[in-house]
């Protein structure tokens, strides 16, 4: 029983999915913020032993299997920022809500790097304004995401 | 492998799980084998992609169902007398066909006018925004292989790259990735079409600039390289530029098919 309430982690993650298969007009694709990071996020900040690098990498191939991504590629933009977070969680943590998006924007901004190198590797650079719109997005949305998340949390009593 | 997962140091296990996926990519690009792990995967999350593609299906349920009475006998008026009109033509059609079967048999040539298609709906469209991709409804299951070219009612849309048992992956002749062989209807002169990643247009590189090129000339598939039929309509030219200096013309083509529109599509088996 005191297993089951950690499905919520499971069940932000496939809302987060869904965010990001759903069909958005073409002129919007690259507004289009990363929901999965985010989450993923909140979750290692939140709970850093339960959500930590293993969790990450196989949502990243999840991720891109439901993208058709090569697979690995956003598996390691998010172990990488995954791994910042849990050096930078405790100090995080205790930020305001504005100074804690910043740093979830340097922490996009890097997962962004990450999978724009490999496209730029396959022979697809991703133009300038796509590479910082996303994580720009991100940025604006993380209060929003950190507030219901941590509500949610705190109604499923996880900790 | 077991100390990697109780491994203390997380820089440790990050560099191991970096290293692992940049082994998947690698793999992933150069080699077949995970096809099957991707395929696994995608049938797993299926069910999120019809729940995504849930309130378009409604919205055209909840339309039908609330059509009034008066419109369905409206609709009804019009649509014989739509009817009538295209059996009208479609006698004539018929006439047309049998004429140019009849003059094929005096050429001597053997191809059928009809291809083998199997009808396909489209489930998803935008996946990443840098890839061209859709999801039809129709997979194996349904004799769907990789490699099968899909069109629209108007023109080639693509080709099927990844196939599970319910569905199939297409990539769009506007993926930057995709190259179509095409040909001129008008000169006949053959080239090949990239995409560019935008649904309105197609990019002809390196045509000499003598080249018999026009601003609306037709391209229809030349049939090289055995991935697409011959003779489908591919695009229509709207740009010409020319390279002085190097003595290329580049030139840009619309294509013809509505990529960023359609939802019935049709997956043609190539004839053995």
């Amino acid at each position: 029983m005191s297993q089951l309430k950690y499905l919520v982690i499971y069940a932000s993650l496939v809302v987060a999915l869904i965010l990001m298969i759903l069909p958005l007009p073409d002129w919007a694709q690259i507004y289009r913020p990363n929901w999965v990071a985010l989450v993923l996020i909140y979750w290692s900040m939140a709970l850093p032993r339960r959500v930590g690098l293993w969790f990450a990498f196989f949502s990243g191939i999840v991720l891109d299997t439901s993208l058709g991504t090569l697979l690995g590629q956003h598996a390691m933009g998010l172990v990488i920022i995954i791994f910042f977070n849990l050096n930078f969680h405790q100090r995080i943590r205790v930020l305001g809500l504005a100074q804690q998006a910043v740093y979830v924007f340097a922490l996009l901004l890097i997962n962004q790097g990450v999978v724009a190198w490999v496209e730029g590797i396959m022979g697809r650079p991703i133009p300038l304004l796509a590479f910082f719109s996303a994580p720009l997005v991100g940025m604006l949305i993380w209060p929003w995401v950190f507030v219901i998340l941590r509500d949610i949390r705190r109604k499923a009593l996880l900790r | 492998m077991k100390i990697l997962f109780q491994a203390r140091g997380a820089a440790l296990q990050a560099l191991f799980l970096i290293v692992l996926s940049i082994a998947i990519m690698v793999v992933d690009h150069r080699f077949q084998h995970l096809e099957i792990v991707r395929s696994n995967l995608a049938l797993a999350i299926s069910p999120l992609r019809y729940l995504v593609s849930l309130p378009a299906t409604a919205g055209n349920w909840l339309g039908d169902w609330f059509t009034s009475h008066t419109e369905l006998l409206e609709e009804n008026e019009t649509l014989k007398a739509e009817g009538r009109i295209l059996n009208a033509r479609l006698q004539k059609l018929e006439i047309l066909a049998e004429e140019n079967a009849r003059l094929r048999n005096l050429l001597g040539s053997s191809r059928k006018i009809a291809d083998d298609v199997i009808v396909a709906e489209l489930l998803s469209v935008d996946q990443s925004p840098y890839r061209r991709l859709i999801e039809i409804n129709k997979g194996s299951s349904d004799g769907v292989k990789i490699g099968h070219a899909v069109i629209d009612d108007s023109g080639v849309m693509g080709q099927v790259i990844h196939v599970n048992a319910q569905s199939a992956t297409t990539i769009l002749i506007s993926d930057p990735e995709h190259a179509i062989p095409v040909q001129f209807i008008r000169s006949g002169t053959r080239s090949v079409a990239f995409g560019r990643g935008s649904t309105r247009q197609l990019e002809l590189r390196y045509l000499p600039a003598t080249a018999d090129i026009m601003i609306d000339d037709e391209l229809v598939t030349s049939g090289l390289g055995g991935r697409f039929p011959p003779n489908y309509p591919v695009a229509r030219v709207t740009s010409i530029s020319e390279d002085r200096i190097r003595g290329f013309v580049s030139v840009i083509a619309e294509p013809k098919a509505q990529l960023d529109s359609s939802r019935e599509v049709l997956v043609i088996k190539p004839r053995q």
